[in-house]
């Protein structure tokens, strides 16, 4: 658990709020640090909340759809929640729709979204 | 409406380049205080021949329409007149005189009619000069001063009557583009967009922005988009379109796509164009009631 950004068990969740710049290797330590929170916890699902990001760039965006991935793998449903709408409206424009993450609103739109997820499994 | 003229403003450096410019000096101005008995005993005359053109003329004569008006501006024209001939040229006075133009733009008085009544102005106040001061060279070297101020101040009143007239016309492209998003709640967390008239690729960017913006805003889970009114759906419509969802999902909302006629349904299929990312119904009405199921609500019959 060496980086910067804190990953909370919160119920049967985790939470993670990105509030530094994710540069390669804080991205690549935050990614070890999710799954490794996961393989501990067993949480049934993941929030990853980027609504202090004001730049997400396809690098990060890429980081961001991967760890999903993963944590998928790994069992564990992830939502990606608060995204802002410049940031949104640069990732479309780029062509990087992140499509097949979940995403959500806000922090508790994203646990909603989790548990609908679920029952539907 | 003061905060129209304080728009534009001069500073002390943009002040002393435009004096030197009108060749305006403190010769000049100890001139114009010299005058100021002069000016108080025509204070009156002048005004009433000064409104005399403007009150004549058809097309200057509707800027004031009553008598309450004509005693207004022509209280204020007699501060006006006065003020040349305080003798002063500071930046309060420059900021005063900015005053004029901005205040003709908004009553939509055009340049060329306030520079032709200065016109009569200076007509006015040159054969007043040459009649009570004796001496031709001092006469001549008053009207001067006259001139040069004048001068000065109609450039004043020029540039703000042109920045008064960019705001005008910045105010009224933003209200194009406001009216042509207009972005409507129609119930809790679900809003609506009615498109009318082309999307052209500039348009489009704008619908974005604005509709993300507002899904944030209102914390909205859905948005419809209405395309009834638009007359041409076509590849690049349509992709414009498939972004904007996009971005949307990206923020976690969804988008309902209506109003899809049974010319666009044709053209989309004919193009080739996958548009499954969004559902799509024909009727607004239809597409409201899908909204409303997403955010867990129903429309259903009143019980009798």
């Amino acid at each position: 658990m060496g980086g910067p950004i804190p990953i909370l068990k919160v119920g049967p969740n985790l939470l993670t709020t990105i509030h530094v710049e994710l540069t390669d290797s804080i991205a690549e330590v935050f990614q070890q640090d999710v799954l490794r929170a996961i393989e501990r916890t067993g949480a049934g699902g993941l929030v990853i909340d980027i609504s202090v990001l004001e730049e997400v760039d396809t690098y990060v965006a890429r980081v961001l759809a991967d760890t999903g991935r993963m944590a998928a793998l790994m069992g564990t449903r992830s939502v990606l929640v608060g995204m802002r709408p410049e940031v949104a409206a640069t990732l479309v424009r780029m062509g990087y729709g992140m499509e097949g993450v979940e995403t959500a609103l806000d922090v508790d739109r994203g646990i909603a979204r989790l548990a609908s997820l679920k029952e539907n499994r | 409406m003061a905060h129209d003229a304080s728009q534009f403003s001069v500073d002390e450096r943009e002040l002393q380049s435009r004096r030197a410019f009108f060749e305006l000096t403190d010769d000049d101005l100890r001139r114009l205080a010299a005058l100021r008995p002069f000016a108080e005993r025509h204070l009156d005359d002048i005004t009433e021949a000064f409104y005399e053109l403007l009150l004549g003329h058809l097309e200057t004569r509707r800027f004031f329409p009553d008598d309450a008006t004509v005693r207004r501006v022509k209280a204020m024209q007699r501060q006006y007149f006065l003020g040349l001939f305080d003798g002063r040229c500071d930046l309060a006075y420059a900021q005063n005189r900015l005053r004029v133009g901005a205040a003709h733009e908004r009553i939509g008085m055009a340049p060329k009619w306030y520079i032709g009544a200065y016109r009569r102005y200076l007509g006015l106040i040159l054969d007043r000069v040459f009649e009570e001061v004796g001496d031709p060279v001092e006469a001549r070297a008053a009207y001067q001063s006259v001139q040069k101020l004048v001068a000065f101040d109609m450039s004043l009143a020029l540039d703000s009557y042109i920045d008064a007239n960019l705001q005008t016309l910045g105010r009224h492209q933003a209200a194009i583009r406001e009216l042509s998003t207009p972005v409507i709640r129609v119930h809790d967390q679900v809003l609506l967009l009615p498109l009318i008239g082309t999307i052209d690729s500039q348009r489009a960017e704008q619908v974005m922005e604005t509709v993300l913006m507002r899904i944030t805003e209102e914390k909205a889970e859905v948005i419809i988009i209405d395309i009834a009114g638009v007359p041409v759906v076509d590849t690049e419509v349509a992709d414009h379109l498939l972004k904007t969802t996009a971005a949307v999902r990206l923020l976690g909302a969804r988008t309902i796509l209506t109003g899809i006629t049974a010319q666009v349904a044709r053209t989309i299929i004919q193009l080739g164009v996958d548009i499954s990312a969004m559902p799509t119904r024909a009727r607004l009405a239809d597409g409201i009631e899908l909204a409303l199921s997403i955010v867990g609500k129903t429309i259903a019959p009143k019980a009798v």
